[in-house]
């Protein structure tokens, strides 16, 4: 158990900094980071599974300027390992706990926004850094400081994936016994309801006019045709 | 004519205001008041062309925007306001512009102001201007991105000052 | 002097680390620095670069997939600066800052607002099938134009100094984020069918049901469009999904009776 722990907090970290900090090669995303880890832990349909629920739910709060979006890397990281340690732990299987671990992550990893702004503010500081070091000549520290940022980007990222992971190993055990049953009915309603969420946000904020007229059309048609089909 | 935001960025049109505010308000005009961009063409091109073609943009001197928003031009638009300081705000406000709401989205950090929020940086001057809006009954918030909360911007005020007033 | 291929390269890497120390109040201002330093080594010496230095590490921000553009190019006008004896340093930093805003404006628009719902719609509909290569078909979808306006244009800028602009004006690159979002829109609209549909076949319910799930949709759509934070969203729609699969089976009972 230990180990999956770390292993996760290794993907945690690698793809949390890709959000911001590094790359921006998208291995950021839910769809990518939550399958990742699973393959590692070595239940990569689970990981797929809670891929699908998260990636378009925050899709549309985009990284614009300084705007900072929920983070939901270490939500899908975090529910995917909390998922795959608890379903062998309390010997459950099926999407429920999936869902269980989710709905527990989801809030939990509202605190990801709060530490990624806490680190953007605290990176304030090495300004100050660089300017004295280039005061002092050395342009090797005022590089260095450059690095420095990285400190803080990947403690937000290992923080929020340790705090979602520690609520739900202390939180989910108790709640599964009472919800396992109760989520078995609507269980898979909900998870196909977290996508459409998600679909619907983003129809409500993109920026393209009659998205919604857009978006039925599409719909329908595609519908008709399977039906046909 | 609408106008459904008046907002003061110093970065003018970008992706914060394109992105989230003009599907947000559902704006189809974006007027630009600001002397110095107004007298740069370059500029003022590359801020054009960052805009897409369904969206009309009308960048000029405070001037220039008041005189435009007055005018019958914009009728039947939703207009979103750009202001790239706060004297242009409170020189707008004064010269015939009325707006009722101001938006406070980024303002830069430089030497001797102070920190009110995130991305939010004034200096005492520019405190006495909104303070000289709020007198006139604007109603000013704090709001980077739709998504986020909107603030007073009372609430933001470092303590220090205000109990000095 | 020019700056070697190899220098390039070096500046090329180190713009993979441009946001490390991204922070409130210069944004990417020091990352822009830090990524142009290994040119500015080889152009200016001493006192001159540190004088230079400093200059690069005050305010900066823009898309991240443009900021090797703005680098071609500035690493070309510093280099002419570098060789002539007048001065145009103000040049170089009006350039700087004039590209920026809007750079950061088009690339917002067709990368995150466009290019991401794309692609992630396209790889949605493997991983809904159970395809364990969705990820790999989604990052493959998504990095193709990032890496091409990361390294074509990072040689272009270089090339073309302030002439690169002229690229992203002729182009209309803001009605192009348009039409990809409108083709996103598109996409999801046909993924959510094919949730849906094969959700209703796997139970065994008539597909027609289906077409109902556009309301709740459009519904949850115009809610979010007033402001409404998915978190809510999403407690709302699930905790009305649970209650109503807790006691489906007592009103269908009730109505036979």
């Amino acid at each position: 158990m230990i180990v999956s722990l770390l292993l996760g907090a290794l993907v945690s970290l690698v793809c949390g900094l890709d959000r911001v900090a590094i790359l921006q090669i998208m291995i950021s995303r839910p769809i990518v980071a939550a399958p990742l880890v699973a393959l590692i832990l070595g239940e990569p349909q689970i990981g797929l599974q809670i891929g699908v629920m998260v990636e378009l739910l925050w899709l549309a709060r985009l990284p614009v300027g300084a705007a900072v979006p929920p983070d939901d890397t270490q939500v899908a990281i975090a529910s995917s390992v909390l998922a795959i340690i608890l379903g062998r732990t309390l010997n459950a299987s099926g999407i429920e706990l999936l869902l269980l671990c989710l709905l527990v992550a989801i809030p939990l990893g509202k605190v990801g926004q709060y530490f990624d702004r806490y680190a953007r503010q605290y990176n304030v500081r090495l300004i100050k850094q660089v300017d004295l070091a280039l005061d002092r000549g050395s342009l090797l520290q005022a590089e260095l400081q450059h690095l420095r940022g990285l400190t803080s980007f990947s403690l937000a990222a290992i923080g929020t994936y340790a705090i979602v992971l520690v609520g739900g190993l202390l939180i989910i055990p108790f709640l599964w016994p009472l919800l396992q049953q109760p989520l078995s009915y609507s269980s898979a309603w909900v998870q196909l309801a977290l996508p459409l969420v998600g679909i619907a946000v983003i129809l409500g904020t993109i920026n393209v006019s009659r998205a919604i007229t857009l978006f039925c059309a599409s719909f329908c048609m595609s519908f008709l045709l399977m039906w046909l089909v | 004519m609408a106008l459904v935001l008046a907002r003061i960025d110093n970065r003018l049109i970008h992706g914060q205001v394109l992105e989230s505010w003009v599907p947000f308000v559902r704006a189809d005009c974006i007027v630009v008041a600001n002397d110095e961009i107004a007298g740069n063409q370059l500029q003022k091109l590359m801020m054009q062309a960052s805009v897409p073609s369904r969206i009309r943009v009308e960048i000029g001197t405070v001037a220039e925007a008041i005189a435009l928003v007055n005018s019958t031009q914009l009728d039947h638009r939703r207009v979103l306001l750009l202001f790239g300081t706060t004297s242009d705000a409170v020189r707008a406000y004064q010269g015939g512009l009325i707006y009722n709401r101001l938006n406070l989205g980024n303002l830069q950090a430089n030497k001797g102001k102070a920190r009110l929020s995130c991305t939010l940086f004034l200096d005492p001057a520019d405190l006495d201007r909104l303070e000289l809006l709020d007198q006139a009954g604007v109603k000013i918030t704090a709001r980077c991105i739709p998504a986020d909360g909107e603030r007073p911007w009372r609430k933001l005020i470092p303590a220090s000052r205000r109990r000095g007033k | 002097m020019a700056i070697s291929r190899r220098t390039r390269l070096h500046i090329w890497l180190r713009l993979l680390l441009l946001q490390a120390s991204w922070n409130f109040e210069r944004l990417q201002g020091i990352g822009f620095f830090y990524s142009l330093l290994p040119g500015l080594r080889k152009l200016y010496k001493k006192e001159k670069l540190l004088d230079v230095s400093r200059k690069y590490v005050g305010y900066f921000n823009t898309h991240v997939y443009l900021a090797p553009m703005v680098a071609g190019a500035v690493l070309k006008l510093e280099e002419e600066q570098a060789a002539v004896v007048g001065d145009q340093t103000l040049e170089i930093d009006n350039f700087k800052e004039m590209v920026a805003a809007p750079y950061a404006a088009i690339g917002d628009a067709l990368f995150w607002g466009g290019l991401r719902p794309l692609a992630a719609g396209v790889a949605l509909f493997f991983a809904v099938k159970g395809i364990l290569w969705a990820p790999l078909i989604f990052i493959l979808i998504y990095n193709i134009v990032p890496t091409w306006f990361r390294t074509v244009f990072f040689v272009r800028g270089y090339r073309q100094g302030m002439q690169s602009v002229e690229f992203i004006q002729q182009h209309r690159l803001p009605d192009w984020a348009i039409h990809t979002k409108e083709t996103a829109v598109v996409i999801l609209g046909g993924l959510s069918a094919f949730m849906v549909f094969s959700q209703l076949t796997q139970h065994q319910l008539p597909s027609w049901l289906g077409m109902l799930t556009l309301i709740p949709m459009v519904f949850l759509g115009l809610v979010a469009r007033k402001g409404l934070s998915t978190l809510l969203l999403v407690l709302i729609t699930v905790i009305s999904i649970f209650f109503i699969g807790l006691f489906w089976a007592d009103v269908v009972s009730l109505i036979s009776f």
